[in-house]
Formats: structure tokens, C-alpha cells, sequence
């Protein structure tokens, strides 16, 4: 009979003393099973049919004699053997087939108890990481009794939440929750019910009570199932739980952020936004969302050529994103058009940076537009007044300096600039006396007027400006605006107002001498009538080829001859003669002193000035003077006559005395001085508003002094009787007072003398 | 036949020296130094054809004494010597006939300009 394989067995313990016992037992049956067949084959050998025939005899009959004893009991002991033996293997057999099932049972146990342990191994496992799990989870796990209260928490509660199990243990969640709104309360009453119903549930949010010693409430989440037993009796809840006030704290920190970030944004008045590529807006605060007409929310679901209803101005803006975006480099326009929502045209300032969206792969533009509309139309304003003024300094025609307290220039206008052959620009900064050289001693000034806040002027003072003389009124006004931040430096070329001046106490003077002598010209001419008449008499009556003379001598009885030698001899007649000239001469000066006055009314007339001057030309030509010692036909006469200039209007016959006058000054001049080529040069040019006649000599010319007084009435250079010492100023009145015109004089010692008639041009006049 | 002329000048050499000169040019000269007197010996004495008037005289002024003289002696012409160089006709006497070339200034250096017309104007009262 074959033993169980002990490699079927599991060799564990407990079931490893069985074969042991089992083989006892096996032992005493071989041993009995043994004992009957050696029995029975003693019992075959011995008698082997008779035995059994008699055996069978005896059993069946029993009557039938009684063998010897021996022999008998021999038999019986026998039989009892065989049976024995026979019992014996049928107890073997018997045994052998309890022993089989019992192999079979016992494997069977064996293998039920080796899944057990499995199982068992298997739950503790499970156990172990179920209580792993729990232990390392960042969870709790909590259950709840048939009442909803709760009954069991992990230990990770407490070190999640701080709060003592205990004073959670035995409550119900709505009895450790608060509510701190209607809609927290509805929602209570929703978990609740849920609960009641033993319905699962997931993620629910609630505040506790309860808390840490640190933070007053703790934001939980809990999830869980209803739990039944075998039969389905349900047990309470199971679930688990986690602490996520970090989280909403974290949330609503995130979330206050946000709404602050929102606000800011919102409140800042300049336009900030965030764009992708394609113009979509991701972000817009509410200027910008005000500047399309439209609330934040609408703007962010449109993209900007959508919003915008200028095309040109999208094109451009888009063109400008996709260039940033694609450049990942910021832009900075300076000055943009915009036309909002209403049709307002805005002028913008705008910046745009890439930048990456948190959860978009591509890079946006990152805006900020400044709305510089009310700057720009400022700054243009500003920028107009400044040119404004800037005209209007400009149209002064007085040099502006403006100049810091130091002297530094700070501005210039039109006619500074002129002056100083620099542009303000390039003279800002610059020290004043450095560009206005003839300015240089005014610092002083400049120093003076800030400290005292009061203006300071220079009246008349000299400059020389290519050699010429010239005057200038210098003022220096502080700058009283903001405490005197410098000063402006005004100068006035006054040159023509000075010699307008001078020129009319010149004409003063002529007319005051006028005055005198029409006062004294009867009273003098009486005299002088007398001196010259008497002279002419005197001459007359000792004349001897006159017949009265004759018939008056015959009469006394003297030689009118002798007589008339005697006085030639005497050279009576010569001083008569003399007596005659000085009366004219006088006669000659009391004529010219009254031209002064303004009693004569001059007669104007058109004047063909080249015939008038020839006609001059020939007066003077047969002017000679032997006595004024020139020959004016030794003098080059050159005519430099513009053929532009044709008619002049005025006095004829005065005018012709004038120039009349400069010729015969000129050519005594260069006479007395003996130049070597006399020339004189007649010259007419035509003038803005003048006609100007121009007499010009090669002589020996003037010095300054001279010039100052060449005016003046009874100024002469000449040898005394040569002039009166009034033809010039006679000139000067005539030209000056009587034509408005102006007689100027140039010369230089050595340089001969150019003398300048300006007579108005006809139409002109009518001007103020 | 010598004519006639009336001089009146309150300068005494400019009358004297006048009548010497216009007597040795053959002219019969009535010389005063006033109005008054030359109206007088007009009155009563020869028919004179011209006159040399002064214009300040003591009296009456030049212009004056020509109305006047001239509406007692419409035949009379006259000649001005004046001493004012402001000296201007006064528009009845250039009603009269005068203009400016009877005008004569002093101080006159030469008389023989005044003579001249003295006698143009003595010959032009002949012919009519």
C-alpha cells in the first residue's frame, strides 16, 4: 500500500508526528496478520483437508464426535487462528483504507491550512499596509457609528489638524462644523440628510469649530461610505479626511491676491491688457475694457480686431504684438492714435512686453497704454505759446538777452541772434559778454538790477560796429517772476534816433538863427541899403565921362580929370570898391540866415534828376573863381547815374543850390589841398524810399571833429572870407527840413568826403 | 521934359541916395520920409507917374499908403523897396496891377535894375 508522499505534505510541525503514530500501529497489525497465516499454513500442513472438513463438521454439526482433545483443541486453537488471521487482514485492510482516507483527509487539512495561512499572511499584509497606508497617508481615516457619531480617528488627525481626538470622538461632524453663511448651512442640511440616508459622499467641506491652539478653525475634507456587517445591517461610516485649510487659506490668499491684483489693476487709469498672438485678449482691466465700451469680462472672450472698429489702427496694434511676441523684446511706442468706442480720438503711450501666459505654451503681449491725449494737446499747447512768445520777442526789434544771475544766456530773440551771428541755441549757456562782446562791461549792471529788482540803463552807449559809430540804450530788467531767476539785457540801436536827434537840434539851431535874422533883417538891411547905395553913388558922381559930374566941375572951376587921377592914385575908387563887396557879403549872409526860417512855401515839382544835375554841372563850370582860387573844368566830373531813377519831386531851384553847393565845396577843397586828379562823382540811386544823389570827391576829406560840426551854421574850414560858414547848413535845411529827405556826410582824412542827399520817393509819403 | 518921382523912405541915406541917383539919371525926385507929406506935395505940386515906396514907414505901413495913394492918383505906379525879405504882395494891390517884379529888396547894391523900371513904367503912362 502505497505511503502518502511525503513531499505532498507540507513539513510543518503539527503535522509531522502523525506517520509516527500511523506506524505503531501498522507494526502490530503486520505483527497479528503474520501470526494468523503462519497459523493456518501449521493447520494446512498438519491436516490440512481434515481439518477443515472436521472444523467445518464441528460448526456445522457439532454432535458428531468430539475429536481427541489435542487434536481438538489443536483445531479449535486453529481455527481461532485463522479467524484470527482472518480478522487480522481485515483489520488491515480495514486499517489500510482508514489509513488512505485519512492520507486523503489529512491533505486535504493540510491544504486548507496552507490557504489559511495564506490568507492569513495575506490579511496581516494587508493590515500592515492598510495601517501603513494610514499611518503614512496624508489623510486620516475616521468612522462613524449606526448614530453618525464618530467612533474612530487615526492618528494622522491629530497631526494634521492639532486637534485632540477626544474632543471629536463621540460627536457628530455637525456638532464639531460651523456655518458661516446661509449657503454653508444648506449645505450642512444636504450632508446630513445624505448621511441619514447612508448615502456615500465625497469631498465634503467644512469648517470646524474646534481648533489648534494656534489658528482659530480648520478647513477639513472628508469623504466616506456607509459600512454594513454580513447581513447588511448598516454599521455607521467609514471615510477618510484631510486638512485643507492650508490649501484655502492658500486659495483665498490666492484668491485675495487676485481680487487685489484686479482692483489695482482696475483702478489704474491707463490701459493695461494682455493679448496671444492672434489679438485674443487673456487680460484687460477696465480702462481698457471702458475704452472699447464694453465690461472686462466681454472684452476677454473677444479678440481685438472684433472690438476695434478701426481697421488701420488694429492692423497697426496687432502688427506691433506679433512683432513683440515675435522679437521677445519689448516695444516702446512713443505716440499711438486710438479711436475709442465713442469715436474719440486718443493719443497713446504704449509698451508692450512679451510675456508667457501661466498655462499657454505661447508667448502674449503684455500691455500697458497710457492715455497722453491731455499731455500732447498740453505740451502742443504749451508748445504754441512758446511759440507765441517766441514771436513776439522775435518781433521786437530790440536785442533780448536773457541771462541767468550769472550771466549765462538763457535765451535769445530774432534780432539777438542777428546781432550776435549766433542762433540761441548754440549761445545758450554761454557767458553773455562772450557772444555780445560790446556787452561785456554790462555784467556789472546785470549784478546790480537782480540785487536791487529794479531796472538799470546805459543811455547811449558808444559801439563800434565795423568801424562805424554807433549808439545803444542798454536796459537791464530783472526778472521778477520767481525771486529774480536772472535778468533780460535789452539793447536799442538808437544810432538813427541819435543822429534824428542831433539833426534837429541842428535844424533847431538853423531855425533860431532864422528867427534872429528875419528879426534883424530890415533893421540891417536899411544900413546895408545905405553902405551900398552911398558906395555906388560915390562911385558914380566922381566918374568924369558923366555930364552932370562934368557940368557940376565946370560950374566950380576944377579939372574933373585931375580930380578923377588924384583918386586913382589915392585908390579911392578900390575902397569904394571895397566898401561895396563887404555890404554885399553882409547883405549876402542876412539872405542866407533867412533861408532858415519856414516862411517860404518850397515848390514842388517833378524833376528830371539826371537833366537837372547836368544842368548843375554847367553852373558850376562857369563859376570859375579867381579869387576862390579853383578851376572847375580841371575837374573829372564822373556820372554813375541809375537809369532807375528818373524823377524826383521837389524844390527845383533849391535843390540845384544844394548840389550846386557840394560841388563848389568840393572842388575848393581838393584845390586848396591840391590833388593831384581831382575827381568828383555824381551818383543817383534809386532807394527803397529814397532817391539818393550821392557827390563824391577824391579830396583831402575831413577828420571827426569836423564832420561832428559840418552842419552847423557859420562853421567853416575855409580862410576866412572864403565862406559864409552857412552853405552847408543852408543845404541841410533845404534837404532836412524843407524835402524831409536827409543829407548825410562820410569821410575819412586823406579818403575825400562823400556827401548823400536822400530825397523821399514820391508815394511813399503816404505812409504813416 | 524930366519926370517926376515921388520917393518915400524913412531911412534918410537910402532917400538921399536914391534922389542922387535917379537925378543923375535926369529924373525930377520928390523925396519924403512919410506918407503924410508925399500925399501933401501930390496934392499941390507936378503930376508924378511913378512911386518909390518904403514899406515901414512911421505912419502909415507901405501897403496902406499904396491904397491910399492909389485912389487919389490912379495914374500913379508904383515900385517897392522894401527891407523885408518876408515882404509879400497883398492880393488887392496885385489887383491893382503890381507883381513881383516890383519888388525890389534891400539892400539894393546896384540901383540901375530900380531905375530901369522906374522908367519903363513913367513911359508906358505916356502912351495911353
Amino acid at each position: 500500500m502505497p505511503a502518502p508522499s511525503p513531499s505532498s505534505i507540507p513539513s510543518s510541525p503539527p503535522i509531522a508526528s502523525a506517520p509516527r503514530r500511523h506506524g505503531a500501529w501498522r507494526l502490530f497489525y503486520w505483527g497479528l496478520a503474520l501470526v494468523a497465516i503462519i497459523g493456518v499454513a501449521i493447520a494446512t500442513v498438519l491436516d490440512p483437508l481434515d481439518y477443515y472438513e472436521i472444523l467445518l463438521d464441528h460448526w456445522l454439526d457439532p454432535a458428531r464426535g468430539e475429536p481427541d482433545g489435542f487434536t481438538a483443541m489443536l483445531r479449535h486453537t486453529l481455527w481461532l487462528l485463522v479467524w484470527l488471521g482472518v480478522v487480522a487482514i481485515a483489520a488491515l485492510l480495514w486499517s489500510w483504507l482508514l489509513r488512505r482516507q485519512v492520507a486523503l483527509r489529512t491533505r486535504q487539512l493540510l491544504r486548507e491550512l496552507n490557504e489559511r495561512q495564506q490568507v492569513e499572511t495575506a490579511l496581516r499584509e494587508s493590515e500592515a499596509r492598510f495601517r501603513d497606508v494610514t499611518e503614512a497617508a496624508s489623510d486620516w481615516i475616521w468612522e462613524m457609528n449606526e448614530h453618525l457619531r464618530f467612533t474612530y480617528l487615526s492618528e494622522r488627525f491629530y497631526a494634521l489638524t492639532g486637534i485632540a481626538p477626544d474632543h471629536v470622538l463621540g460627536r457628530a461632524r455637525w456638532e464639531i462644523g460651523v456655518a458661516d453663511s446661509a449657503s454653508d448651512l444648506e449645505r450642512w442640511r444636504q450632508h446630513r440628510k445624505l448621511l441619514e440616508q447612508q448615502l456615500p459622499f465625497r469631498d465634503f467641506v467644512y469648517r470646524t469649530q474646534l481648533s489648534n491652539n494656534q489658528n482659530t478653525g480648520r478647513y477639513l475634507k472628508v469623504s466616506g461610505k456607509p459600512i454594513y456587517d454580513v447581513q447588511g445591517r448598516f454599521l455607521g461610516y467609514r471615510g477618510t479626511g484631510t486638512d485643507i485649510t492650508e490649501q484655502i487659506r492658500a486659495e483665498t490668499a490666492l484668491q485675495e491676491s487676485e481680487l487685489r491684483l484686479r482692483r489695482i489693476i482696475d483702478l489704474v487709469p491707463h490701459m493695461i491688457f494682455a493679448k496671444d498672438r492672434h489679438g485674443r485678449f487673456l487680460l484687460a482691466n477696465r480702462a481698457t475694457a471702458n475704452a472699447f465700451g464694453m465690461t472686462v469680462d466681454d472684452l476677454i472672450q473677444h479678440s481685438h480686431p472684433f472690438v476695434h472698429s478701426v481697421a488701420e489702427e488694429t492692423e497697426r496694434m496687432l502688427g506691433d504684438d506679433r512683432e513683440v511676441i515675435d522679437s521677445g523684446t519689448p516695444k516702446f511706442i512713443a505716440e499711438e492714435t486710438f479711436t475709442d468706442h465713442a469715436g474719440q480720438a486718443r493719443t497713446l503711450q504704449t509698451i508692450k512686453i512679451p510675456f508667457i501666459e501661466p498655462g499657454l505654451n505661447e508667448t502674449a503681449v503684455l500691455g500697458v497704454a497710457i492715455d497722453i491725449t491731455e499731455q500732447k494737446r498740453a505740451k502742443e499747447e504749451v508748445a504754441r505759446m512758446r511759440l507765441y512768445l517766441k514771436n513776439i520777442i522775435d518781433s521786437m526789434p530790440s536785442v533780448l538777452i536773457g541771462v541767468d544771475p550769472w550771466g549765462y544766456i538763457t535765451v535769445l530773440n530774432q534780432p539777438a541772434e542777428q546781432t550776435s551771428g549766433m542762433s540761441w541755441e548754440a549761445a545758450q549757456g554761454r557767458f553773455f559778454g562772450d557772444v555780445f562782446p560790446q556787452l561785456d562791461g554790462q555784467f556789472e549792471q546785470v549784478r546790480q538790477a537782480i540785487r536791487l529788482g529794479r531796472p538799470i540803463k546805459t543811455p547811449r552807449m558808444t559801439l563800434d560796429i565795423q568801424g562805424e559809430l554807433h549808439y545803444a540804450d542798454v536796459m537791464v530788467y530783472p526778472l521778477m517772476a520767481d525771486s529774480a531767476s536772472g535778468a533780460v539785457i535789452r539793447m536799442d540801436d538808437v544810432t538813427a534816433r541819435v543822429r534824428i536827434e542831433s539833426m534837429m537840434v541842428q535844424t533847431e539851431k538853423m531855425l533860431s538863427v532864422g528867427g534872429l535874422a528875419a528879426g534883424m533883417a530890415h533893421e540891417i538891411n536899411n544900413p546895408l541899403g545905405a553902405i551900398l547905395q552911398g558906395s555906388q553913388n560915390i562911385l558914380r558922381r566922381v566918374a568924369p565921362d558923366m555930364p552932370q559930374n562934368r557940368a557940376v566941375a565946370d560950374a566950380i572951376g576944377i579939372d574933373l580929370d585931375q580930380v578923377h587921377r588924384y583918386l586913382e592914385q589915392r585908390q579911392i575908387p578900390r575902397f569904394l570898391e571895397g566898401i561895396r563887396e563887404a555890404g554885399a557879403r553882409a547883405a549876402k549872409i542876412v539872405a542866407d540866415m533867412l533861408s532858415f526860417s519856414r516862411h517860404s512855401e518850397p515848390h514842388f515839382a517833378m524833376v528830371n534828376l539826371e537833366e537837372m544835375l547836368e544842368t548843375v554841372l554847367r553852373l558850376a563850370a562857369s563859376d570859375y573863381d579867381l579869387k576862390k582860387k579853383y578851376d572847375f573844368k580841371r575837374i573829372a566830373i564822373e556820372r554813375d547815374y541809375d537809369p532807375a531813377l528818373r524823377f524826383v519831386s521837389c524844390d527845383k531851384t533849391e535843390i540845384e543850390q544844394v548840389i550846386l553847393n557840394l560841388l563848389k565845396n568840393a572842388a575848393q577843397a581838393m584845390a586848396e589841398e591840391s590833388t593831384p586828379t581831382p575827381v568828383i562823382t555824381l551818383r543817383t540811386r534809386r532807394e527803397a524810399e529814397h532817391a539818393l544823389v550821392e557827390v563824391v570827391d577824391n579830396g583831402p576829406g575831413m577828420d571827426e571833429k569836423t564832420l561832428k560840426r559840418i552842419f552847423e551854421p557859420f562853421f567853416t574850414t575855409k580862410e576866412v572870407g572864403a565862406g559864409t560858414g552857412l552853405g552847408l547848413s543852408v543845404s541841410y535845411f533845404i534837404i532836412t527840413e524843407q524835402h524831409n529827405g536827409r543829407l548825410s556826410v562820410m569821410s575819412k582824412p586823406g579818403q575825400g568826403a562823400r556827401f548823400s542827399i536822400r530825397l523821399p520817393l514820391p508815394g511813399r509819403e503816404a505812409l504813416p | 521934359m524930366t519926370e517926376w518921382v515921388l520917393i518915400v523912405d524913412d531911412e534918410a541915406m537910402i532917400r538921399e541916395n536914391l534922389k542922387a541917383y535917379l537925378e543923375d539919371e535926369g529924373w525930377r525926385v520928390a523925396a519924403f520920409e512919410s506918407v503924410a507929406p508925399a500925399l501933401n506935395w501930390l496934392r499941390n505940386g507936378d503930376p508924378c507917374r511913378v512911386c518909390i515906396m518904403d514899406m515901414r514907414l512911421p505912419d502909415i505901413d507901405g501897403n496902406t499908403a499904396i491904397r491910399a495913394l492909389h485912389q487919389t492918383h490912379p495914374d500913379l505906379e508904383f515900385l517897392i523897396h522894401t527891407g523885408s525879405s518876408s515882404y509879400s504882395l497883398p492880393e488887392d494891390l496885385r489887383a491893382m496891377g503890381l507883381d513881383d517884379s516890383r519888388i525890389y529888396h534891400k539892400p539894393l547894391a546896384d540901383m540901375a535894375p530900380l531905375a530901369a523900371a522906374a522908367r519903363r513904367l513913367a513911359a508906358r503912362g505916356d502912351w495911353p
